[in-house]
């Protein structure tokens, strides 16, 4: 185990070398304290600042720390939780790796095995879809969309790169960028996996303290935000319908209603949202919503499941994410969690501003 | 559909079939298929999730069954006939590109004829295809003929097959040309203080390497070409029809385009202000010109089902067609996909819905009731829902 194994551990020379060394995971989580402390910080510290934290000045303990970190990740096993550590590792190692690429370059120092460009693109199976272009680089397209398609900001669309024969124009910079998100991906990769009893048991202590750090965070949203963008396709076409004045059948009525009641939406404001639609009349709609909501009756009506949303057709638009889950609701959360928080824009508080504005 | 037209047009499918030589795609047997039989009643029922083993050879199913439609996935699987599409376990799919008539901004629905209505979407054909080829590289090009009002483009080159959803849209942004920001095309660099300035200043360059910044490169020249051929005051009367632009910016950005020309050549555009605000206009004009209005959610679909070129459609008649990439520009759209089976002999059928009709180089102009035309002109309009057949 080197050195530079403990700073990058999800290459695959890395991993060979933890396999090399024959350790057993499960023995190290029974007896190595070190090493699940370090690995307990790596998620906390990503959860919590988006760091994976210091690296532990020995190179066993540091490179170790990584597969079970992984097994962490996989026992608490919220969506959040994966991005959050996926993301950390990733920024750690851009760190250290753009760091290391300037030192080559100037002066090479052999006291310590560093690691460069093109051992990394090797290591992502880009060494054939990136070329060296001077005073930059060229990507194959191919693997610039799968690098690229989810950064934001507008200069990373391929609509504004100049894109001629199947390659893309980078700078240096962000090249590195792209290789920062191939990291992540190789991260994220088979997580969560399924971990042996034997071994979950020795980690339920770790296990709940990254629960409660994940719930001191409210980092699982609370699902009562109205972000239209985010809705399943089902109730985005239902609110569609509502909104351009189109006649609903009750069952349509009554999924929009309850799935709007669900995330949080007052019946004042869904009232008002029904307005525009001559076909709900305010009392009507108030009553319907406040009897789903339990007001007037004794129960209190959830959204529909997508079987039944499925047998009354109301399921329509069924996109990639619908194959995962099997509940409108479910749908939603997942958006939620997928989406940063910076970029949740409530609608109600932005309906507000628009009025502040006027 | 009366059944007699049905069950003529069914027959007549099938001797269709019987004859034709049809070519799978690629991996046949790890798509999904899918097809319509002429089944009775209203609404089309489709009966898909079938893999290759479940229908056999594909020339024999079709000679078999005469299915009314045709269909095999963009994806491929490790189970095709998986009846979800998380069972299915997707591998990768064909990057499908689909231009339709009906989608079309240049189409007038209701006024262009339907020979119109394909002209133009050929125009877009090109567009697409000039992306395709010159801005992603891609040479395994298969283009269709969509048997109804438009053209199916199929890329299946390795590079691109994997790709998801989010990547398939950037794609689809890029030749739509959404989201395109000048400012984000326009390469800033800060270059030393020129004669008369003392701060350093920034130079805008276009890059003329490729992509909507080469566009946009080539249609300012374009643009400053035909300024600089023209009177002086004509070029000032031009320039002046664009938003914006005074006399006095006129006067100004063709000076600048005139003292400055091998600058703008080189991609510069910013030898004066004037000028700069005109190439940003320009850019807006390359792009309503340029774009290519595909489909989206066709395009980012990884499970689409997609006509199956060699198969007939079964609401025109016509044969969805491959088209060699060079004899694209002859391709004639209301001629070459007319089936031989069809050709060379009348048939009656009672019109319901009469007008024109420009097939195989012929036009008609049927009127309502019992007539004798063409087969291939009888099979369209049945297919169309415009007549039925005759009594025989
Ligand atoms: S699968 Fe469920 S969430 Fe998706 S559209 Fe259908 S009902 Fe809505």
């Amino acid at each position: 185990m080197e050195p530079l194994h403990a700073r990058y551990p999800f290459l695959a020379r890395s991993r060979e070398a933890v396999e090399a060394a024959a350790v057993d995971l499960g023995e190290i989580v029974a007896t190595d304290e070190t090493v699940t402390a370090r690995a307990l910080e790596r998620v906390e510290s990503a959860i919590t600042d988006g760091t994976v934290g210091e690296p532990h000045r020995r190179t066993r303990v540091e490179l170790l720390s990584y597969p079970v970190a992984r097994v962490l990740v996989s026992l608490v096993d919220v969506h959040i939780c994966t991005r959050k550590y996926a993301q950390a590792e990733a920024e750690a190692a851009y760190d250290r790796f753009t760091e290391e690429f300037e030192t080559t370059t100037e002066l090479k120092s052999t006291q310590r095995e560093t690691l460069d460009r093109t051992e990394l693109l090797a290591e992502f199976d880009l060494a054939s879809a990136v070329s060296d272009a001077g005073d930059g680089y060229r990507v194959e397209v191919g693997a610039y969309l799968d690098l690229a398609a989810d950064q934001r900001g507008d200069s990373w669309r391929l609509v504004n790169r100049p894109l001629a024969d199947g390659e893309v124009r980078v700078t240096a910079e962000e090249l590195n960028v792209l290789l920062k998100q191939a990291i992540r991906h190789r991260v994220t990769d088979g997580l969560p996996f399924t971990v042996p009893d034997a071994i979950a048991d020795e980690l339920t202590e770790e296990v709940d303290r990254l629960e409660e750090v994940l719930s001191e965070l409210e980092l699982t949203r609370e699902i009562d935000t109205v972000v239209p963008e985010l809705f399943p396709p089902c109730m985005k076409s239902l609110l569609d319908q509502v909104q351009k004045g189109e006649h609903l059948e009750h069952h349509s009525r009554f999924a929009i209603a309850t799935f709007l009641v669900g995330i949080g939406m007052t019946t004042d404001e869904i009232v008002d949202l029904f307005q525009v639609n001559p076909g709900f009349g305010e009392e009507a709609t108030r009553y319907q919503v406040d009897h789903i909501r339990g007001d007037t009756s004794p129960t209190e009506y959830s959204t529909p499941a997508c079987s039944t949303m499925q047998s009354y057709g109301d399921c329509v638009n069924m996109d990639d994410l619908c194959e995962a889950i099997s509940h409108p609701m479910g749908y939603y959360e997942q958006k939620l969690d997928d989406t940063d928080e910076e970029e949740l824009v409530d609608w109600r508080e932005d309906e507000g501003d628009e009025e502040a504005d006027a | 559909m009366e059944e007699r037209t049905r069950a003529y047009l069914r027959g007549r499918f099938g001797d269709h079939y019987r004859q034709a030589s049809v070519t799978p795609p690629p991996a046949a047997n790890e798509r999904e298929w899918g097809f319509i039989p002429w089944t009775e009643g209203p609404g089309e029922t489709m009966v898909r999730h079938r893999s290759l083993l479940d229908l056999g050879e594909i020339e024999d199913f079709l000679g078999r069954r005469k299915p009314r439609h045709v269909y095999f996935s963009a994806g491929r699987y490790d189970e095709p006939s998986a009846s979800t599409m998380s069972d299915k376990g997707w591998r990768s799919s064909d990057l499908v590109f689909d231009l339709d008539a009906d989608h079309l901004p240049s189409v007038v629905l209701g006024e262009d004829s339907y020979a119109e209505m394909l002209a133009k979407c050929k125009d877009a054909l090109l567009r697409l295809l000039d992306f395709l080829e010159e801005d992603f590289g891609f040479d395994d090009l298969t283009v269709v003929f969509s048997g109804g009002r438009g053209y199916h483009v199929h890329v299946r080159d390795e590079r691109i097959r994997h790709l998801e959803r989010d990547a398939r849209r950037e794609i689809v942004d890029y030749v739509r040309g959404i989201g395109l920001e000048f400012d984000e095309l326009v390469d800033e660099e800060s270059v030393a203080g020129t004669a008369g300035r003392s701060s350093p200043a920034q130079k805008r360059t276009l890059s003329t390497e490729g992509g909507w910044s080469a566009r946009a490169h080539r249609h300012m020249l374009a643009v400053v070409d035909d300024l600089l051929a023209m009177e002086e005051a004509d070029a000032l009367d031009r320039l002046q029809e664009y938003d914006g632009i005074g006399e006095g910016k006129a006067t100004a950005a063709l000076n600048a385009a005139r003292s400055n020309y091998e600058q703008l050549e080189a991609g510069n555009i910013d030898v004066h202000p004037a000028f700069y605000q005109l190439a940003k206009i320009l850019l807006h004009e390359v792009v309503a010109a340029d774009n290519a209005p595909i489909d989206e959610p066709v395009t980012t679909d990884t499970n689409r089902l997609i006509r199956l070129p060699g198969s007939l459609h079964g609401g025109s008649g016509l044969e969805v067609q491959r088209i060699d990439r060079e004899d694209i520009d002859a391709f004639d759209p209301l001629v070459d996909p007319v089936p031989e089976t069809f050709r060379g002999h009348d048939i009656t059928v009672e019109v319901t819905d009469g007008g024109l009709v420009e097939l195989d180089g012929d036009s008609f102009t049927l009127e309502a009731g019992n007539q004798t035309v063409p087969e291939h002109v009888g099979v369209f309009l049945m297919a169309r829902g415009r007549a039925e057949k005759g009594k025989e």
